[in-house]
């Protein structure tokens, strides 16, 4: 048994210690906002937060995490989290849409760490996102939005 | 076109709804061609306007990223005069009733363009009519506007929902009036796309996240080569493992869009069945491709194409023209195999029982899967249930059902709902690769610095080897482009070399139009370089010089976008030392797209400073959507400018992963502008057109920086 503490709520999952926790997410817990893009760390489509910290939860065994908070963008509830979804909106950012849960979930991170990045605070803090169809000038706008909307 | 009202019984049966206030089916020239000799009326959309109001729009085309399932309804909003806030679209099931489904060569738009239009002015018309008969006043003292027929005299209005069964019960107008462009109030305007709001929120599904009671999930590992088959499977280790249901061999069927053949593992989640796959005993009967080496083939290529091969297509004398001229240049260049990789791996549900197959992907031609499937199964395409998912990017793979064979016959083995998730390691060894490619072109100027011959010779593997493997060259249909391209060069021949492929290929946003664009671009750069012209001088002299009045307006859009983007651009500007500009231009899924790239050179690191993107696609439906679509296609250009490439020895692909098969990230991004010709040619695609002019411009204005000129894509590649 597995205890696991998600979006607030306490989990007890019959699976091994060893499997990462994007599979516990999708596959038991149906939180599909969490996806699979690698399962080697190099894409970012699994992020999620760990003690409020933006990890690659397809590298992260879930034995890993006792006592730890562990969230998803469909439990994230900040102020920081709202103003980030209303600039998505507003510039419309998506295309297909896959990859930006994961590029939310880090901006999220990037906004609470530092609430005024320039461009070069965004490379860093993005470039482990990959998004496939290309929405990086969207999301490097709408990363500035939202940081002047939160001031 | 075809318009006709609906009853309830015929909507009812076409999309499980049923029917109140006013329906319309509307057919499409497009699906004409893929049911010669079907008689009677057989929508392909459905128009709803119920009692409520709410307006909701039943289409079969898949939804990628790119839009189009706001484009189109966009286009029936306008004309109707919708309030765009109570318009939806529903996703069709994959279902002949839709007609062809298959998503790709930027169709969509082009051949829904009008008929949407003319199905929501028929509309608006019945509605208007109804409203001045329950007033019995003359229609003319009534317009239509956001969802309500006002009375011009009296200030009184009638919502749409109200007049909806009133207006079902008039003839539909058989000319119905199109606005004029001045009058739109979507089309051409940016518009909320109304998928955005789950997106953003985590709850869009796509094909990797359907779940139904008693799923299981399962993982794949395939044949190395193509062609190969499995020879014995040791199946004990996996099958020993906590969580394991079952081990299933998937075999290749006849169809060129079936699985390439495996072994599959049955688990309580995905990755226990990964893990499982890793016990495995396998050996595998490679076959005949096991030899395949894509770097020796690339130059068997190169021989095949600067030695003369098959013609294709000529006119006037390509080698009188080359004896005479004052100048001749020629080189060769190369691409090499490209992946489509999008985020979302290849992914499908399927649930096949004795008397029901049902499966849920994220695919691009759902009508292609329930084929493939009937196949398999020996049942009737009818009874092959097809629900289309959301696609997490899809760039031509997902019009490949693969994966969906393979979900159906694992669930048939195992008896339970089967989700089937590819690993990115397993996406990335089985796809459908965009040709290997070579390219060697000849060319000859008089004495004024003019193209007088040319001379193209191209060898790749053709995507209809995928379907003939004895088709060992391109032939004439893998040229249209070269052959349609409007240039004013007198004598100009196109060979095919030799190229037999030995992997699956497949379309690839933009296909063949990549190099092409990119060999025909930098060319063309060099024979400036060469005649001591000015590039964009000499690329506009070759479109003033086409005197054929068939191909006039073809070649002065080319113009037009490649004067705009200079313009943009600043083509001509002074600049620092190793900055460079560098254009390019092509013509490709009837869209002209320029771009104009400013890049600087250190040494081997370049950065790209700005893009200008300049596109004639006629009327532009969404400016944001066809903005982002260029966008895209930058990030696409240059990854496959610098690093995509995919290797294969002993047959099989090298590359595993994203670390090995490098995409664009976010800090190489460049500036990018777009900028639209204002015109009234009807709407064209926009979905491939952006990706074939960056490669060219961006090698072109390497040059211009640093003098080094680049002939073959990707220049970095990873050494695998
Ligand atoms: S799936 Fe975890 S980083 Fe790609
Ligand atoms: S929006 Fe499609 S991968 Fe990013």
């Amino acid at each position: 048994m597995i205890n696991l503490k998600i979006n607030g709520k306490e989990h007890n999952l019959d699976v091994e210690a060893d499997v990462p926790l994007v599979w516990v997410l999708r596959d038991y817990l149906g939180l599909n906002a969490v996806k699979f893009g690698c399962g080697i760390a190099v894409c970012g489509a699994c992020t999620v937060h760990v003690d409020n910290k933006p990890v690659r939860s397809c590298v992260v065994p879930v034995g890993s995490l006792k006592d730890k908070q562990i969230t998803t963008l469909e439990g994230v509830e900040s102020d920081i989290a709202a103003k980030i979804k209303k600039a998505w909106l507003d510039l419309q950012v998506p295309q297909c849409g896959y990859c930006q849960p994961g590029q939310i979930m880090s901006v999220i991170n990037l906004l609470e760490t530092n609430p005024n990045p320039d461009d070069a605070d965004i490379d860093d803090a993005m470039s482990g996102n990959l998004c496939r169809c290309g929405t990086y000038l969207k999301i490097r706008e709408a990363i500035h939005v939202a940081a002047e909307s939160i001031k | 076109m075809n318009l006709q009202k609906v009853n309830r019984r015929e909507f009812l049966k076409a999309t499980g709804m049923t029917a109140g206030g006013l329906v319309m089916g509307v057919t499409v020239p497009m699906s004409l061609h893929a049911e010669e000799g079907e008689t009677g009326f057989h929508p392909k959309v459905f128009i709803q306007i119920a009692e409520n109001g709410d307006t909701t729009l039943y289409c079969g085309r898949a939804e990628m990223g790119q839009g189009i399932s706001t484009a189109l309804p966009a286009a029936v909003a306008d004309e109707l005069e919708a309030d765009w806030s109570r318009v939806t679209v529903l996703q069709g099931d994959g279902d002949k009733k839709y007609g062809s489904q298959a998503t790709g060569g930027s169709r969509s738009i082009n051949e829904f363009f009008i008929p949407m239009r003319t199905a929501g002015a028929a509309m608006r018309e019945m509605l208007i009519k109804a409203a001045s008969q329950s007033w019995g006043i003359p229609e003319s003292d009534c317009y239509a506007e956001l969802h309500f027929v006002h009375n011009k005299k009296n200030k009184k209005k009638l919502s749409y929902g109200e007049l909806s069964s009133v207006a079902a019960k008039l003839p539909v107008p058989t000319k119905p009036a199109l606005k004029s462009k001045d009058q739109f109030r979507y089309i051409g305007k940016p518009l909320t796309r109304h998928d955005q709001d789950e997106v953003v929120v985590g709850k869009r599904t796509y094909g990797i996240d359907t779940k139904i009671p008693g799923l299981k999930y399962a993982a794949i590992t395939h044949v190395p080569v193509y062609g190969g088959k499995l020879k014995s499977v040791d199946k004990t280790g996996a099958l020993k493992m906590k969580g394991v249901v079952d081990v299933v061999e998937v075999e290749r069927i006849k169809s060129p869009f079936s699985s390439l053949g495996g072994v599959a593992v049955v688990a309580d989640n995905t990755w226990t069945a990964q893990q499982a796959l890793k016990k495995l005993k396998i050996e595998w009967d490679l076959g005949e491709h096991k030899g395949y080496d894509s770097k020796t083939y690339l130059q068997d290529l190169i021989k095949n194409v600067e030695s003369p091969a098959e013609k294709i297509f000529s006119r006037g004398d390509v080698d009188k023209g080359l004896e005479e001229a004052a100048t001749r240049h020629s080189a060769s260049y190369t691409g090499g195999h490209l992946s489509h990789s999008p985020m979302e791996p290849m992914a499908s549900l399927a649930w096949v029982q004795d008397d029901s197959c049902e499966i849920w992907a994220s695919t691009q031609n759902p009508q292609q899967i329930q084929q493939v499937i009937a196949i398999f199964l020996g049942r009737k395409e009818e009874d092959i249930v097809v629900h289309v998912t959301a696609a997490g990017g899809a760039f031509g793979r997902k019009g490949k059902c693969d994966y969906v064979h393979e979900a159906a016959a694992i669930s048939k083995a195992v008896g339970v709902p089967v989700q089937l998730t590819w690993s990115r390691e397993e996406d990335m060894r089985t796809g459908y690769y965009h040709s290997i490619n070579a390219q060697h072109l000849e060319a000859g100027l008089d004495k004024d610095g003019n193209i007088s011959a040319w001379l193209q010779r191209a060898a790749f593997p053709s995507i209809g080897s995928t379907f003939n493997p004895s088709l060992d060259r391109a032939n004439e249909r893998d040229f249209t482009r070269p052959i349609a391209h409007p240039y004013g060069i007198a004598n100009y021949k196109l060979e095919s070399g030799h190229a037999p492929a030995h992997t699956r290929i497949g379309w690839y946003r933009a296909v063949y139009d990549i190099f092409y664009g990119f060999a025909t671009n930098v060319f063309t750069d060099e024979l400036a370089q060469k005649a001591g012209i000015d590039t964009l001088t000499f690329l506009r002299n070759i479109y003033d010089n086409n005197k054929d009045p068939v191909l006039a307006k073809s070649a002065s859009r080319c113009r037009g976008v490649l004067d705009l983007a200079a313009k943009k651009g600043s083509w001509g500007k002074k600049m620092p030392k190793n900055h460079g500009l560098g254009i390019a231009v092509h013509y490709s899924y009837n869209s002209y797209l320029a771009m104009l790239v400013h890049v600087e050179t250190k040494g081997d690191d370049i950065k790209v400073h700005r893009v200008d993107c300049a596109v004639d696609c006629g009327l532009v439906l969404n400016p944001d959507i066809a903005t982002a679509q260029m966008e895209g296609a930058v990030v696409m250009g240059l990854s496959l400018s610098l690093r995509e490439d995919v290797t294969f020895r002993d047959g099989a692909v090298v590359n595993s992963n994203y670390h090995d098969y490098p995409v664009l990230r976010h800090n190489e991004m460049p500036e990018v502008h777009v900028h639209f010709v204002d015109n009234d040619e009807s709407p064209t695609g926009l979905g491939e057109p952006g990706v074939p002019t960056f490669a060219p411009a961006f090698i072109n204005a390497i040059y211009a920086a640093s003098g080094k000129r680049y002939r073959s894509i990707p220049i970095k590649p990873m050494s695998v």
